[in-house]
């Protein structure tokens, strides 16, 4: 009872602490510019110790009213802060800020309620502004637009199909079967990114044994709700070293998504409209037949003949089709509209904006559309008390078609694989489709007649309360409150009408899926910082946090459904799943940040956390972490009139534990009914009561130096990462009526390195450039497994596949293929190394260019696709002769099934020119009341350099877990050309 | 001072969040295993009786196409799955492998059945809410499905074996050989016969138990099933003596028996071996030779329609298709009285009892529409005969290619590509 007495107090004494009265303020003005004397428009002006600030106009220019003897400070994105003490005149000042394109004055976020200067951080964290995430091209979904800037990162997207479903990998895999997703937060809230699954499993039988739903359904995943366009900055956490304090979810990595905020100042408003098209990136081609190859479809020789007249028919009548074209070649039409609007006082700023967009696929009937409305204040409702909300809600559709992986024949793909060009598949003058005489399915009918439609409704909130409640001379302490939710309700809608033509034993498919989440978490802490003396100052953080999670999913299966009709009740027959799932993590945590001489920053803290998910739910696990940064330039060990404007070295420890997968330590009962009599079937996944979490350590170190006065930086950060008591589905003898069971089955080690480079080659007054160069590289390694080597979800030795095997790189991709007849290493997921390069050169004041390169060098894909296609006699280069055997090319790839998976296990590698955009600014404007107008153009994924044999070599059909790239007849990858306009007001 | 009382009120409901206890939420989508082996009550032990006798037909099409490829009734030509042609027919250098779908799948589900019906046994035994005769009906019930599934397990494997006692899965007993594993099958249908003659029956069973569905209906499904691993066995004596306390009937309809039935209720499962007619790329289709090795007059060549258009893949190509499920929820049989005339033809010719077995296999040919046996009246011949009506009598039921086999004449069955393989066994999954 005590300590609530106390903790009254002391929130009464929040809530009645005085503000500080302002003395007698005066008017200040002036410009704020470069080196070169261009001005820097929207630099912030701040009254250094108060609330009052604007920010730079177009020109360089700003007001503001401030006490006598006041300091202000002047910062801006790519330039170091500046203080400047007030004198006697303080108008028309000039200010001049210095360029930093290491970005050593960025505040990153480096505890739960605490950040450091990037200047004294001890850890590799990479930041990706507003302009590189949305500003040099469009991108569909905000995971999307993260792909290739991430240092560190391997980024793959599931599927091409509209609505995004992305994997996102920091510094190599983080588990096998656990959860290798970073966790994402935006604006203090833990948001949900789970994929659901529509059931398609019921259409495509992907994964034998009945079961409603697959890994190989390819949902989007949600995350992809989030607009980059409201994204103000984007933090990423690469592993436990910089993590470990978001505990039991950090295992892989941590992004941290920070939305616009208002500045005080006049009222911005932004109109933005965006205009593009989107085009399949590659099409494979189609094999050209003639009458001869139209026989050989078939052994049988009446049917030969019967072909091969067919064709000659159909070649007669000019009727020979590319499919390929018809299916994917769609131009999807882009719009994207973004209306935002900004201001606000001292007391009070604001971010508010609507957005909409609406975009076509490269299959007709698909489509991605976003409309989201977001309201972020900022509030200070006395000097020590600020408060903070955001808020969002968003929805989206999207109308995904349906590809991929399937063992019935009715994914486009795989109809198409078997569909020669002279077959007729068009509607008759009755509008009826024929059926596909070749394939299972007519896939211009499915395209027409299908529906998989996703919809959310979303609302993500959060709230941010800081009160200083204490403040001395040498001491201040702040009471942070930090927290919210995530709620969504998202409908999948599948229909599948009987005339189909591989509806025939259904009678047409409906399956309406409903799926309610509620993800809420919180932090309170309480932040001390303590100026011990001008050579140490030391920061204490210490609070509780909890998150909690509630899932739950209904998907209603129907057949026989009445035509037309796609209510579930419309139908002969309707079968029910519910699956459900509930965490809830509750940690507590201390954190030391120390600060000598502003040179050399320690931190240590440790956060105890238990999870309702872990075997034993009430027990405690600890995840300490501490880090050093010692700047030698700062400390006067290097000279600041040497070569290094600024020279750090810098380690730093942690731990994070990734939590085992909801449900795994029961064995529970399935559903199986006959009759009508209800049934319970064991499962085959075995229960493991005593099931742990895995545990993740990882060392970092590095160092980082700037020269020529901060126009060149170099970043370098050696990591090396161990996951303990990784958690494995590992395959029991299903003898024992179990296929599988999790077990913490061993330990793995991700190492890598990680260099940048960021520079300003040119800078004029007419031209700048600036520049950054990244390089990194990962190598993984299975140290200890406490089972046999175990093949990972694929298509077994034959076609290639992953194999976690003690010793062995984790990714390894092996198959048949060595001599007599052995399995061998054909490949390897993880790439050899990865690099990319952001450029912005900016011209004549007015001209923007900017673009991204990024490329990935080897790695390994499991294509199935071009196999498909030969199996299905259509691939394009089915006739070509370049074996060694002088057999048409597929026979030979078809002839070696069996004995080699070598044809299979193809090279990934790529480089892409990702986006590049091309703007310019317009500021004299005859119309008053428009204060300036961007225009643009823009191209995403435009040119892919690449050997790989399918449509993208970024690809991963069996979702975003372990076994990325596997690729089997996916939507295809679009690319994009937009065209932008903004003005402001 | 009011302030005071509200931000306690506020601190208080906020420590109620932090410190609430409740963090284990349990099993929120199914009963768990631990549940049912507490204190079942009936209603639990006859959930285990439906879940086992549903789950015996979730992998029924890929054993059917196992046996029904390799022993050339027919192909599963699918656009999307190769392994159906190459793997199963040993095209080229394809191989069975150990750890593909034709082997895992259909093995790893019969051992879940056996799982599924260990429970019952174990939940049975540790009720006390049940008499022991009401116990002994179920573990008659579990011990007959029981030995089916491993029976059919066995056929794939053959000589590589199966394991017989799996009840701990920490433990698992040895893999036994192809006769150990026939002898303990057999143990195990003579206790639950047992069993079920010390029991009653409480539970409901399908209605493709119709006929069979109490103690003595089962004890002649149990004995049907008997005949059948005794003419494994070759033990033809004991052949007799298990048709005689089982359902045959020279003079009942051929499809008398216990059958898998299909459904459109919830969490019930549709025919997987029913493909409709004239389907094209994922179809069914027969052997050639299904047709231009049957006897003129034979009535069986309805269980092989002719196809609108030839199907074909991997050079394969069939003008008919596979015809013995008609629709989506057409019963499978597990064993009919057809099979167990053509078992007592068998003992009896195997015996040299040639007028009991020509008489038997006249049965099936008259009710077939053909004459009667007009053939030598030597074993060999009446042999070559018997396999002949086994062969379209039992057509895609999954015994051509064990009948072949047991008789040693896998050569005998027609390649139909240069490079194709006939496998005599599956190889055990890597798992085990």
């Amino acid at each position: 009872m005590r300590k609530f007495k106390l903790l009254a107090a002391l929130l009464l004494y929040i809530v009645m602490l005085p503000t500080v009265s302002s003395g007698q303020n005066r008017p200040v003005s002036g410009t704020v510019t470069e080196l070169n004397g261009k001005p820097i428009s929207g630099a912030t002006v701040q009254v250094k110790g108060t609330t009052m600030g604007t920010v730079t106009d177009e020109a360089g220019k700003f007001k503001l009213s401030a006490p006598s003897n006041a300091s202000i400070i002047i910062s801006s994105t790519g330039f170091r802060s500046q203080t400047v003490k007030l004198e006697e005149n303080a108008s028309n000042l000039s200010l001049v800020l210095e360029e930093d394109v290491a970005k050593l004055d960025e505040i990153i976020i480096t505890g739960l309620s605490t950040s450091v200067k990037r200047r004294n951080l001890a850890n590799a964290v990479a930041t990706i502004s507003a302009t590189e995430l949305n500003g040099v091209a469009a991108s569909q979904t905000f995971d999307g637009a993260l792909n290739g800037k991430i240092p560190g990162a391997y980024i793959n997207a599931n599927t091409g199909a509209p609505g995004g479903g992305m994997s996102v990998k920091l510094r190599g895999v983080t588990s096998v079967y656990g959860n290798t997703q970073p966790l994402y937060v935006v604006d203090g809230v833990f948001v949900d990114n789970s994929a659901t699954s529509a059931g398609l499993n019921v259409i495509t039988g992907a994964l034998a044994g009945g079961s409603v739903t697959s890994n190989q359904d390819n949902p989007s995943n949600r995350i992809s709700d989030i607009r980059p366009e409201e994204i103000e900055n984007v933090e990423i956490l690469k592993g436990a070293s910089a993590a470990a304090i978001y505990g039991s979810r950090a295992a892989g990595g941590v992004i941290i998504i920070t939305t616009k905020k208002g500045r005080p100042g006049p009222t911005r408003i932004t109109l933005s409209q965006d205009l593009g098209e989107i085009k399949a990136s590659k099409l494979l081609g189609v094999r050209q037949f003639t009458a001869q190859r139209a026989a050989s479809l078939s052994n049988d020789s009446a049917t030969g003949v019967a072909l091969s007249q067919e064709f000659l028919a159909a070649q007669s009548a000019g009727k020979i089709y590319d499919y390929e074209k018809e299916v994917f070649g769609n131009t999807g039409f882009a719009r994207n509209t973004l209306l935002s609007m900004s201001g606000g006082n001292e007391k009070t700023t604001f971010y508010f904006s609507a957005a909409q967009k609406d975009e076509g696929g490269i299959v007709k009937n698909t489509g991605y559309r976003n409309s989201s409305l977001r309201f972020n204040a900022e509030h200070h409702v006395s000097d020590n008390v600020k408060l903070t909300i955001s808020t969002n809600y968003i929805n989206s559709g999207a109308g995904r078609s349906l590809t991929g992986n399937d063992n019935k024949g009715v994914s486009l793909g795989i109809a198409l694989s078997s569909t020669p060009g002279f077959a007729e598949l068009h509607p008759d003058k009755l509008g009826n489709f024929p059926n596909d005489p070749f394939a299972s399915s007519n896939p211009l009918q499915t395209i027409a007649l299908m529906r998989n439609n996703e919809s959310v409704n979303r609302f993500i909130s959060g709230l941010t309360l800081g009160a200083t409640f204490q403040r001395s001379t040498k001491s201040t302490t702040k009471f942070v409150a930090q927290g919210g939710f995530d709620f969504y309700n998202l409908e999948t809608n599948v229909l599948f009408p009987s005339v189909l033509q591989f509806q025939a034993v259904n009678k047409g498919t409906s399956i309406q899926g409903f799926t309610k989440n509620l993800n809420t978490n919180y932090i309170l802490s309480l932040v001390n910082s303590l100026t011990v003396s001008d050579k140490l100052s030391l920061t204490t953080s210490a609070g509780l946090t909890q998150e909690s999670g509630d899932y739950n999913n209904l998907l209603n299966v129907a057949t026989q459904v009445i035509s037309g009709q796609s209510n579930v009740d419309q139908a002969g027959a309707l079968t029910a799943t519910q699956f459900r799932t509930r965490f809830e993590n509750d940690g507590a945590f201390i954190q030391e940040e120390a600060s000598i001489m502003d040179a050399i920053t320690l931190t240590g803290g440790v956060r105890f956390d238990r999870s309702s998910n872990n075997g034993d739910a009430n027990k405690y696990y600890a995840y300490p972490k501490a880090g050093i940064s010692w700047n030698l330039t700062r400390s006067g060990i290097f000279s600041r009139e040497g070569i290094f404007d600024n020279f750090k070295v810098r380690a730093a420890y942690g731990e994070a534990n990734n939590v085992p997968a909801y449900g795994s330590k029961f064995t529970s009962m399935v559903v199986s009914n006959i009759e009508g009599l209800p049934g319970s079937l064991i499962n085959i996944q075995r229960g493991q009561p005593g099931i742990k979490p895995e545990r993740q350590t990882e060392f970092e170190a590095g160092f980082d130096f700037s020269v020529l006065k901060g126009a060149l930086s170099f970043e370098a950060t050696f990591y090396d990462k161990h996951i303990f008591d990784f958690l494995m589905q590992s395959n029991l003898p299903s003898s024992s009526g179990f296929s599988t069971s999790w077990l913490n089955a061993g330990n793995l080690r991700n190492q890598g390195v990680e260099l940048g480079l960021n520079a300003r080659p040119v800078s004029s007054r007419t031209i700048t450039w600036n520049t950054s160069l990244n390089f990194w590289i990962n190598r993984s390694l299975v140290t200890k497994l406490t089972i046999p080597p175990t093949p990972q979800g694929s298509f077994g030795y034959i076609l290639g596949t992953f194999q976690i095997e003690q010793g062995k790189s984790a990714t390894q991709i092996i198959g048949l293929g060595g001599p007599g007849g052995s399995i061998v290493k054909w490949g390897d997921a993880e790439p050899k190394f990865q690099m990319n390069t952001y450029n912005e050169i900016t011209f004549l004041d007015k001209w923007s260019f900017r673009f991204l390169l990024h490329l990935k060098a080897g790695g390994q894909n499991v294509n199935l696709t071009s196999l498909e296609n030969d199996f299905g006699g259509t691939s394009a280069d089915y006739d070509k002769v370049s074996n060694k055997l002088g057999v048409p090319d597929a026979i030979y790839r078809i002839m070696s099934i069996g004995s080699t998976a070598k044809e299979f296990v193809q090279n990934s590698g790529y480089l892409k020119l990702r986006e590049i955009g091309l703007y310019y600014s317009i500021h004299k404007i005859p119309v008053s009341y428009v204060k300036g107008i961007r225009i643009g153009v823009s191209l995403t994924n435009f040119l892919t350099v690449t050997k790989y044999k399918s449509y993208d070599p970024e690809v991963s059909n069996f979702g975003a877990g372990f076994s990325s790239g596997v690729d089997v007849d996916p939507y295809p990858a679009s690319k994009r050309a937009d065209f932008h306009i903004s003005m402001d007001f | 001072m009011k302030s005071i009382i509200i931000n306690s009120l506020l601190l208080l409901s906020l420590s109620a969040v932090l410190f609430s206890c409740k963090k284990d939420f349990g099993n929120l989508n199914s009963p768990t295993v631990e549940s049912f082996l507490g204190n079942a009550a009936q209603s639990d032990l006859n959930n285990l009786v439906s879940g086992t006798e549903s789950g015996l037909r979730t992998s029924l099409a890929f054993y059917l196409d196992d046996v029904g490829t390799i022993g050339r009734e027919g192909y599963h030509f699918s656009a999307s799955e190769p392994r159906y042609v190459t793997d199963l027919l040993g095209a080229d250098a394809a191989t069975l492998s150990n750890s593909n779908f034709y082997i895992n799948t259909p093995w790893a589900n019969a051992y879940r059945v056996v799982k599924n019906c260990n429970l019952l046994i174990q939940a049975a035994n540790n009720s006390t809410l049940i008499t022991s005769d009401q116990k002994s009906g179920y573990y008659g019930f579990a011990r007959t499905i029981k030995a089916y599934q491993l029976l059919l397990n066995l056929n794939l494997t053959d000589s590589n074996g199966i394991r017989l006692d799996v009840s701990d899965p920490d433990n698992l007993g040895p893999i036994v050989s192809y006769s150990e594993g026939l002898a303990g099958i057999l143990a195990l249908l003579d206790s639950a016969k047992a069993d079920l003659s010390a029991g009653s029956v409480v539970f409901s069973l399908s209605s493709g138990f119709n006929g069979f569905n109490d103690a003595a209906g089962l004890i002649k499904f149990n004995r049907a099933l008997a005949a059948r691993v005794d003419a494994y066995l070759a033990n033809w004596p004991d052949v007799l003596t298990a048709l005689s306390e089982s359902f045959f009937s020279l003079t009942a309809d051929f499809n008398l028996g216990v059958n898998h039935v299909f459904g459109t209720g919830t969490g019930d499962q549709l025919n997987p071996m029913f493909f409709p007619q004239n389907q094209t790329g994922e179809v069914r289709v027969a052997h050639p030779s299904y047709a231009t090795d049957i006897q003129p007059g034979d009535d069986r060549i309805s269980k092989a329609t002719l196809r609108q258009a030839t199907a074909s893949l991997s050079g394969l190509s069939s003008n008919r298709d596979v015809w013995v499920y008609t629709s989506s929820t057409a019963p499978v049989p597990i064993i009919r009285n057809e099979e167990l005339i053509l078992l007592y033809a068998e003992a009896n010719i195997q015996n040299s009892n040639f007028p009991e077995g020509e008489k038997a296999l006249n049965i099936i040919r008259n009710g077939h529409h053909l004459p009667n046996y007009s053939g030598p009246v030597t074993k060999d011949a009446l042999i070559d005969e018997m396999l002949y009506e086994r062969r379209y009598s039992l057509f895609f039921e999954g015994h051509r290619w064990i009948d072949m086999r047991r008789y040693n004449r896998l050569n005998e069955l027609p390649l139909d590509r240069t490079g194709d393989d006939i496998w005599s066994e599956f190889p055990l999954p890597v798992s085990e």
